[in-house]
């Protein structure tokens, strides 16, 4: 009987070791990256909850007997509100445990120690979050366009000046999600503290400033309110209100209404996206892998 | 400045406390060195700095001739890492875990499926190629470990106890992979707790404690040099204490201690010669030995002795 066995062949000449470049380097931690949120399921599940809310908010007024909006920006102005509440639970998906991972599951070990930069796998991490909350925010306004060229017949062209708002705080979120990342000791804790910084605490510190009498223009998500107000028109102006705004009530029952300038709003969301990611790699770069 | 890993007056502090302290050494090319030490001596420290996981407090750690805290990337280009068991990517298997790896050291997609195929025949892993790492063994991670840090064929490879936590037969396949090292043209430092194992691999051995090197240089010339042996002595009888006492005052022995009622241990300074006489006074004063013989290996006694005279 003849037994057959593989044996592989060993290359003679050495493989001559050139790192690539910086550039390249952000391609291939991207790539690699992205891999991982369509292996983990994160993307997948992004998008399913993109449809659920596509089709609560499309369900929900005929269920309730009432009638779609006649105009494609009206129809639009339904779901661009929602957009907020998805870049949050996509920042919180995608950015929250980017850098911490790398340290508390250990693949620091293996990571670090090539020849790659640390500002290099920070970039590579970054746009492949991007890449994956442009494309969940891709689906889901590509989705409400043609819904709503089918309903009213009309293509909402403010729909797309809020795609690219939404984009904008997205790159915000991240970033912050991503300093968060790098300054925290646990997966768990930079998720959790994402999202509550987001949901909840910017929320208050806009609740408080408004029944203050300030408008909170300073704040990322009272800017992220862009998206959705750029659906409307006009767009709506800040000052005294007859109703309730979207600050609140206001002492002694006057109510006080802000709505962010888009051109200040674009500014602010622009600025935490810069700092954010600043910080982040401050801290990314100086931190070890003691444990 | 043509050595493959130098350290320079390295130094560590973490929240007050010198893990590495002024540490000197040098690993010549092709050399492979067992770095050796009892634990929190800074054995990890050290090879973390080398390998940009951890900034040192002072000093400098050359790879290659590239200082690795002011140039990681180019320090690194040519080196091979198994830090602390490091975990993978579950959701990545074993070929994409070294294409990723081979990508980023910038090699081919051609030379990143052969040597692919090469290292994981190397490892034992060639049955496991496509399946996600997630799920494997800790033995299993740790030959994908070595398998990831030979592909790119660097000049120099750092692996930190590369069998700490692996079963007895894990242990036997990763000594099987650093005997084939051996051969090969690799620069080879390898931190270890296992002395039999550095014996056997290593040409080159480093000791160190409290962060400082004790003693360096070839196996055989630093075994040679200790001149000291451990010994293990059965009676028939029971050895009283005075007799014990007796034999603790014998020329060149030291550190005796009891292991049992008819067992008991000693150092002897001295060669073969040293060991046949001692033999000869204990059956003189009327110990009726049944069994003397040399316990442990050379470097151990090298490591204990070293290591006591650091206390």
């Amino acid at each position: 009987m003849i037994e057959i066995t593989e044996t592989v062949a060993r290359s003679s000449k050495k493989t001559v070791a050139v790192a690539p470049s910086d550039v390249a380097q952000i391609g291939i931690v991207a790539k690699y990256d992205v891999l991982k949120y369509l292996r983990s399921r994160r993307l997948l599940g992004m998008v399913a909850i993109v449809v659920l809310i596509i089709l609560l908010i499309t369900a929900l007024p005929p269920l309730l007997g009432e009638s779609y909006p006649d105009g494609a920006d009206a129809f639009m102005n339904m779901y661009a509100g929602y957009v907020a509440l998805l870049v949050i639970v996509g920042a919180t998906l995608f950015a929250g445990d980017a850098i911490v991972s790398e340290f508390q599951n250990r693949t620091g070990y293996l990571l670090f120690p090539k020849p790659v930069k640390r500002w290099v796998l920070l970039a590579g991490k970054f746009l492949a979050s991007m890449a994956a909350m442009f494309l969940v925010l891709l689906v889901y306004y590509a989705i409400v366009l043609a819904l709503g060229l089918v309903t009213t017949g009309g293509f909402s062209a403010l729909g797309v000046e809020s795609l690219v708002l939404a984009m904008l705080y997205s790159v915000a979120a991240l970033s912050v999600g991503f300093l968060i990342s790098s300054i925290m000791k646990g997966i768990t804790g930079a998720q959790i503290l994402t999202f509550a910084l987001f949901l909840f605490i910017f929320t208050i510190v806009t609740g408080v400033l408004t029944l203050g009498g300030v408008e909170p223009w300073f704040v990322v998500t009272y800017s992220g309110g862009t998206i959705g107000y750029i659906t409307q028109d006009p767009y709506p102006t800040s000052g005294p209100a007859t109703g309730v705004g979207p600050g609140g009530m206001a002492p002694g029952g006057l109510t006080s209404s802000y709505f962010p300038d888009v051109g200040v709003a674009i500014a602010v969301m622009a600025a935490y996206a810069l700092i954010s990611l600043v910080l982040a790699y401050y801290f990314f770069s100086r931190r070890e892998m003691s444990a | 400045m043509s050595e493959p890993i130098r350290i320079e007056n390295l130094t560590k502090n973490f929240n007050g406390l010198r893990a590495v302290d002024s540490l000197n050494l040098l690993v010549k090319k092709k050399s492979f060195m067992g770095f050796l030490g009892p634990n929190g001596a800074g054995k990890t420290t050290t090879i973390k700095i080398l390998t940009n996981l951890l900034t040192p407090s002072g000093g400098a750690a050359y790879l290659n001739g590239v200082d690795v805290t002011k140039d990681p990337k180019a320090a690194l280009t040519n080196v091979g890492t198994v830090v602390e068991t490091p975990e993978f990517y579950p959701y990545l298997t074993p070929n994409e875990t070294l294409a990723y790896m081979g990508e980023l050291h910038g090699m081919t997609r051609g030379d990143i499926k052969q040597r692919t195929r090469e290292v994981l025949e190397t490892v034992k892993m060639t049955e496991w190629t496509d399946k996600r790492i997630g799920k494997f063994s800790k033995g299993m991670k740790q030959r994908i470990a070595i398998a990831q840090a030979l592909l790119h064929e660097p000049s120099v490879v750092i692996l930190d106890e590369p069998t700490s936590g692996l079963d007895p037969r894990g242990m036997v396949e990763v000594r099987e992979i650093l005997d084939d090292l051996h051969n090969e043209d690799y620069t080879v430092l390898m931190s270890s707790h296992l002395l039999a194992e550095v014996q056997q691999v290593c040409t080159d051995v480093a000791l160190i404690n409290r962060g400082q090197l004790l003693r360096s240089g070839p196996v055989d010339e630093l075994t040679a040099s200790t001149n000291l042996r451990r010994l293990e002595i059965r009676t028939v009888h029971e050895t009283p204490e005075v007799l014990l006492a007796k034999i603790s005052q014998l020329g060149g022995v030291s550190g005796l201690e009891p292991l049992g009622p008819r067992d008991f241990g000693l150092s002897l300074a001295g060669g073969d010669k040293a060991q046949a006489d001692l033999l000869t006074q204990m059956q003189n004063l009327g110990l009726k030995v049944i069994s003397f013989k040399e316990s442990g290996v050379a470097l151990e006694n090298l490591y204990m002795s070293l290591i006591k005279e650091t206390r």
